[in-house]
């Protein structure tokens, strides 16, 4: 594993350097510092920023709508997926379709969204499920047909009801396909809310970002883009980790 | 009346009966008729072996003893009573290799067909133990199927089979994947299992060898539609060595059944 240690350090080294040349260009005034604060700036900004009660309750006002539009979008998103992925027929007919629309870029319909249930919490919760639920029905599909036909045969074979076909096959051979799609919707999810929340929107953290960058505020800015960044690394690597247990079977 | 079935004489635990048994594949454009009139009797704890071309519908006939598929037109019987859905109870089936399941270790897989059943976790530990034993796999039990040999997942695959203790194993060409060496050791470890436990064999193979190998009876099918062209007793003594392979009996065995298989290639 020491190569395994080695392209650890190789990532952290890259981390660090460009904290560094950040620092650097603004320090040294290659780029004007009014655009870019330096890095040292920006973090202890960041520290005071979550300090703030109005931060913390823009932050809270976003994870509930995330959180929301997530919970909506997984289960409905899987059940669609699923019904699609048993029927043969409806395979056949719905799939092209959904890889349609899910070529659209879902930032057209913002508007939309915004005409249909105003500014506020339901249009943000909704535009974040109209983000993720494509991506989770198509994840869902790939995943029910990740399920071996031998395996099925073999449950059938042994008398499983099919409560027990589902609990004892189809989970367990869905299961690392089924993460790794959460944690790609969630990506879907969390730029469709902070999106929502830049575009229109009177509180949320994707609105103190938009109002910092139109304010000129660089510091505030850049200190929530780096909180966001961290937000969401954090997410996706905790998935990633209960993937890597779950699936240790998968060679 | 209901009562009367009471009186049928029930056939003893492990004999298979298949009697006028067809099988018609309906396709959009035409019928395929897979089995034609296959009649056939299984005396329980024999060992049979089923050979026949692709095609010939000999693993069609073993899902249909297994109760995995349903016949057309004739009936079947094991230990005396139709199949009309998979009965763990009766029948035991090893399937051809990638069966297990991969996220399970070896003695979860095992233990799986109990689990169904709700079998207490320390009783079901104990007979995965006895069964993964019985197999020569004594000690492998926390170990996942990719960290087993091919002839190893096998073994576990036959355990499964076993550890509901039917009377009949019907086996769909399990040692088809493995290489020639882990075949030929599987089968020497296959009958010293079958005569350990004294269990009813169907096994389907396209080897010629492995089924007069391992045979008491063979069953030579042909080609769509299936039906048996011959069916032979195998008078070598047990327990069968390696240097039979060589032998005149043995010879004259495998070129009895090479010519029915040639014919309706």
């Amino acid at each position: 594993m020491q190569s395994g240690l080695a392209v650890k350090a190789a990532r952290i080294a890259i981390v660090v350097a460009l904290f560094a040349i950040w620092e650097i260009l603004s320090r040294t005034g290659i780029v004007n510092p009014r655009l870019l604060p330096s890095a040292s700036d920006t973090l202890s900004t960041l520290g005071e920023l979550l300090q703030r009660a109005s931060v913390r309750k823009d932050l809270a006002v976003t994870a509930t709508e995330v959180v929301t539009a997530f919970a909506l979008a997984v289960p409905v998103g899987a059940l669609i997926g699923f019904l699609i992925a048993e029927n043969r027929y409806f395979a056949e007919v719905a799939k092209p379709l959904l890889f349609f629309a899910f070529s659209i870029p879902k930032s057209i319909f913002l508007p939309m969204f915004i005409l249909v249930f105003g500014v506020g919490f339901s249009q943000k919760v909704g535009f974040g499920f109209f983000s993720t639920i494509f991506i989770v029905i198509m994840s869902t599909t790939t995943a029910v047909e990740s399920v071996k036909v031998e395996h099925l045969t073999v449950a059938r074979s042994y008398g499983a009801t099919p409560v027990q076909t589902a609990f004892r096959v189809y989970l367990p051979s869905m299961l690392p396909v089924l993460l790794e799609a959460l944690r790609i919707s969630m990506i879907f999810n969390l730029t469709g809310v902070i999106l929502a929340e830049m575009y229109a929107s009177r509180d949320g953290i994707g609105h103190q970002i938009a109002t910092w960058g139109e304010n000129f505020q660089m510091k505030q800015l850049l200190a929530g883009v780096v909180m966001i960044a961290a937000i969401a690394i954090a997410f996706n690597e905790l998935v990633r980790w209960v993937e890597t247990r779950c699936s240790h079977w998968r060679t | 009346m209901q009562p009367l079935a009471n009186i049928t004489p029930l056939k003893p635990a492990g004999a298979i009966e298949v009697r006028n048994v067809g099988q018609i594949f309906k396709t959009t454009t035409q019928d395929v008729v897979a089995l034609e009139d296959v009649s056939l009797d299984v005396r329980p704890g024999r060992f049979v072996v089923l050979v026949g071309p692709s095609g010939c519908g000999k693993s069609t006939l073993l899902m249909m003893m297994a109760g995995l598929r349903q016949q057309t037109s004739g009936t079947i019987t094991i230990s005396g009573a139709p199949i009309p859905e998979p009965d763990p109870n009766r029948v035991g089936v090893v399937f051809q290799e990638a069966s297990l399941f991969p996220w399970l270790t070896a003695e979860e897989n095992v233990e799986f067909p109990l689990a169904l059943r709700g079998v207490t976790k320390s009783d079901r530990r104990a007979r995965a133990q006895d069964a993964l034993k019985l197999v020569g796999l004594d000690g492998f039990g926390k170990r996942h199927p990719h960290e087993l040999s091919g002839g190893m997942k096998q073994r576990v695959s036959i355990a499964r089979g076993l550890v509901q203790d039917p009377p009949v194993l019907l086996m769909d060409e399990p040692f088809a994947a493995l290489d020639e060496q882990t075949r030929m050791t599987m089968g020497d470890e296959l009958l010293r299992i079958w005569a350990a436990t004294g269990k009813t064999v169907v096994f389907v193979t396209h080897s010629l060898t492995e089924a007069v190998y391992l045979a008491d009876e063979v069953i030579v099918m042909s080609p769509r539609p299936g039906r048996i062209v011959d069916h032979l007793q195998v008078p070598l003594p047990r327990p069968r060595t390696y240097e039979m392979l060589s032998g005149d009996a043995f010879g004259s065995l495998r070129d009895r059944i090479w010519r029915h298989i040639r014919k309706s290639a």
